[in-house]
């Protein structure tokens, strides 16, 4: 796919707008790139396996609908570090932080 | 075979041994336990304790407590530690003037000097003036961003306070590049319409303007005299990642000098020091006094109603007045404990100066003789009050394997360090100093500021390790450690400590570096200084060349590297010293339970 970018990436389909926006805003506060992939796949495990195994920094995030996931990439396929359906927006947010915040190896937000 | 039961009861673990005697007079030891003492050492509640403990030996030998034939008990020392800490200096700020805070992630480095502005008031703004604008989190960082670039044309922004973690985000859609902090809870508590100054430090740095009393009054436009005030604001901000700092004109910032008081030290004479001397000079005083009957402190003072206390205490303990408890022995230390700054805006802390002390108060006799009745009458067994603490700690110590006489035990507990020295001819020679682990586990919590006396226990027992991924963590000597399965992400990035059975998340947001620093120095301050001091006290003509073996028992000898730091210390003066293995399978648990056990065998039950 020619993504050699530095970044954690964001795989989704049918993604609720709010969560997506939520999600972004997340990593940018945390200062880690992002970038997002629209993708044809109608299955959750499949996007966030992905997405944190085709990221140069080993996280990524998938969003299939109310639903999201964040994944690392030495993570078996099918487990997660946070799954979520139906979202808050700020339980979205803190997504997007911990991803980031993975990348930096600092603890998790609540 | 007879079955005796040996019973020391300490300040913080009880611990049996059970020995069986056999039909010619020789000893074999059965089992042993420790558990936790019950109430104060000396006082009935200790029996529910031994007790317990009773049970849980015989219960390894599947045998019930009423087939023992003897209980024997140690005459315990009459001491009792108790700790205390008071802080001796004291910042003040009389007009909420300050936040110096921690945000994980600022934006736009540099520093800011303008009037605050809420954010709703900015229809307000004059042209002429620069403004900080303060934005609650009720408005979004896009709405903020919007707002601010639509003014910044008419007014003179010059930064940015958000009570929301959104400094980065509202920062990357600015058209004019300011310094933004972020996360101030209680924004609204900000007061508007006056000067403030706020900085952001680069990348990887702390603040420098507004962590200098200079660089302050630069900002703020100080006289000589308000830059004296504002002294303890850039002090206590040092190290800070970012900060807002108010000019409050009636406000007022001080550093008090608490009237912390004399100690006065009653020996052939009274000998009296100030608190505010340092530690110090108050063992330097201490240690010239010769024989102390009691200490005491200046009345209405700190360290007065600090003693005060210590003496009621034990005298509730052990029903006794407090004119009969004489406190015989101190152990002072100082440290450096974050007290809450009064009138800050966040909860800000400073680094006050303190005094932590240890206090060892002698009654005339504990009630030992009151224990054993009560085992007696409980359980139906003859209970026998037998043999000095120190000389069964010694018997017991002996059992080490490779020791010989004269050997010198350095017992390491909770409560008191304690020593004793025996001679070629059995003579045993003893001295107890205020000050021991509970006094090291007060230092760790203050000094880290931890709300809890469990974790300050836990970081003094475990090592350190922080947690780098899913599936390593690098340990606090330096190796790394792989996980088989990932660990749970709530571990991810924290400093952990490393107990035998779980991993103990460390909930305060500390370096690795300084919890192990703090702890080391810690167990330093108070193990190192009290073993040379007791050892002096006993050895021949006060000199510690004079001695040889030094074995050493007790709860805190089991510590991971106490142990070490006294061989260290004692290598200087060509001792062998090591952690003591009772009966060469115990470590360095239960010398005095061995030593009463050791001690019937040993001829004495001809006449019992």
């Amino acid at each position: 796919m020619g993504m050699n970018k530095p970044s954690i990436l964001i795989y989704i389909n049918e993604a609720d707008p709010d969560i997506l926006n939520e999600v972004c805003a997340g990593i940018e506060e945390e200062g880690i790139p992002y970038e997002i992939f629209s993708k044809e796949e109608m299955d959750l495990e499949y996007l966030s396996f992905n997405s944190a195994n085709d990221s140069i920094l080993g996280a990524g995030i998938g969003i299939f609908g109310g639903k999201v996931a964040l994944s690392l990439r030495s993570l078996p396929r099918g487990t997660y570090i946070y799954y979520l359906e139906n979202p808050t927006d700020s339980e979205s947010r803190n997504i997007g932080a911990n991803g980031a915040r993975a990348v930096k190896r600092m603890p998790f937000k609540d | 075979m007879k079955l005796i039961a040996g019973v020391d009861i300490g300040n913080s673990t009880t611990e049996v041994c059970i020995g069986g005697i056999k039909e010619d007079g020789r000893i074999r030891y059965l089992s042993s336990c420790k558990r936790a003492t019950t109430g104060t050492k000396g006082t009935l509640a200790n029996v529910s304790g031994i007790k317990d403990a009773l049970e849980e030996a015989m219960g390894i030998l599947n045998k019930s407590v009423n087939e023992l034939s003897l209980i024997r008990i140690n005459e315990a020392t009459p001491v009792i530690g108790d700790t205390a800490m008071e802080t001796i200096t004291e910042t003040i700020i009389t007009e909420s003037s300050m936040i110096g805070h921690n945000p994980s992630t600022p934006a736009g480095a540099g520093q800011a000097v303008g009037t605050i502005l809420y954010m709703e008031h900015l229809n307000q703004g004059k042209a002429e003036i620069p403004y900080i604008i303060a934005a609650g989190s009720e408005t979004t960082y896009e709405e903020i961003a919007r707002q601010i670039n639509q003014y910044s044309n008419r007014l003179n922004i010059a930064g940015l306070i958000l009570q929301a973690d959104e400094a980065v985000l509202v920062w990357n859609r600015l058209k004019n590049k300011i310094p933004v902090v972020d996360e101030v809870k209680r924004i609204y508590q900000i007061p508007e319409f006056k000067v403030a100054a706020i900085e952001v430090a680069l990348v990887g740095q702390s603040i420098r303007m507004l962590s200098n009393p200079y660089g302050i009054a630069t900002l703020l436009k100080l006289n000589g005299e308000e830059t004296k005030a504002v002294t303890p604001i850039a002090k206590s901000l040092i190290g800070k990642r970012s900060a807002v700092v108010i000019k409050t004109p009636h406000g007022n910032v001080k550093e008090n000098i608490l009237p912390a008081g004399e100690i006065y030290i009653e020996s052939d004479q009274i000998y009296s020091v100030n608190i505010d001397s340092g530690a110090e000079r108050i063992m330097e005083v201490l240690e010239n006094a010769g024989t102390i009957k009691d200490i005491s402190g200046q009345a209405d003072s700190n360290i007065g109603n600090m003693l005060n206390n210590i003496k009621t205490g034990m005298g509730k303990v052990i029903e006794e007045t407090d004119r009969n408890i004489k406190i015989t022995d101190i152990l002072a230390v100082d440290t450096l404990a974050p007290v809450p700054i009064s009138g800050s805006l966040a909860g800000e802390t400073c680094m006050e100066k303190a005094v932590g002390i240890a206090a060892m108060v002698k009654t005339e006799q504990l009630p030992m003789r009151k224990i054993a009745e009560e085992l007696k009458r409980q359980l139906h067994i003859y209970v026998k009050v037998a043999g000095v603490e120190a000389i069964m700690a010694t018997l017991g110590a002996i059992t080490t394997p490779g020791t010989t006489l004269p050997l010198a035990i350095l017992d390491l507990g909770g409560g008191s360090t304690d020593a004793a020295i025996i001679d070629r001819d059995g003579k045993v020679k003893a001295t107890h100093q205020a000050g021991a682990g509970e006094l090291v586990s007060m230092l760790i919590q203050t000094e880290l500021g931890l709300t809890s006396r469990h974790t300050a226990e836990q970081i003094k027992r475990y090592p350190l390790a922080k947690v780098e991924s899913l599936y390593h963590m690098r340990l606090e000597n330096g190796g790394m450690h792989f996980f088989e399965e990932p660990v749970e992400p709530k571990y991810f990035g924290n400093v952990v400590l490393l107990h035998p059975d779980e991993m103990i998340k460390i909930e305060e947001d500390i370096p690795l570096e300084k919890i192990a620093l703090i702890r080391k120095e810690a167990k330093r301050k108070v193990f190192v200084k009290n073993a040379v001091r007791a050892l002096l006290k006993i050895a021949p003509d006060h000199n510690l060349r004079s001695i040889s073996n030094i074995v050493l028992v007790g709860g805190s000898a089991e510590d991971f590297e106490i142990p070490e730091m006294l061989m260290e210390e004692f290598a200087n003066y060509k001792i062998v010293c090591g952690r003591g293995n009772i009966r060469g399978t115990e470590g360095p648990r239960n010398a005095v339970a061995t030593g009463l056990v050791l001690s019937y065998a040993g001829g004495s039950h001809g006449n019992e």
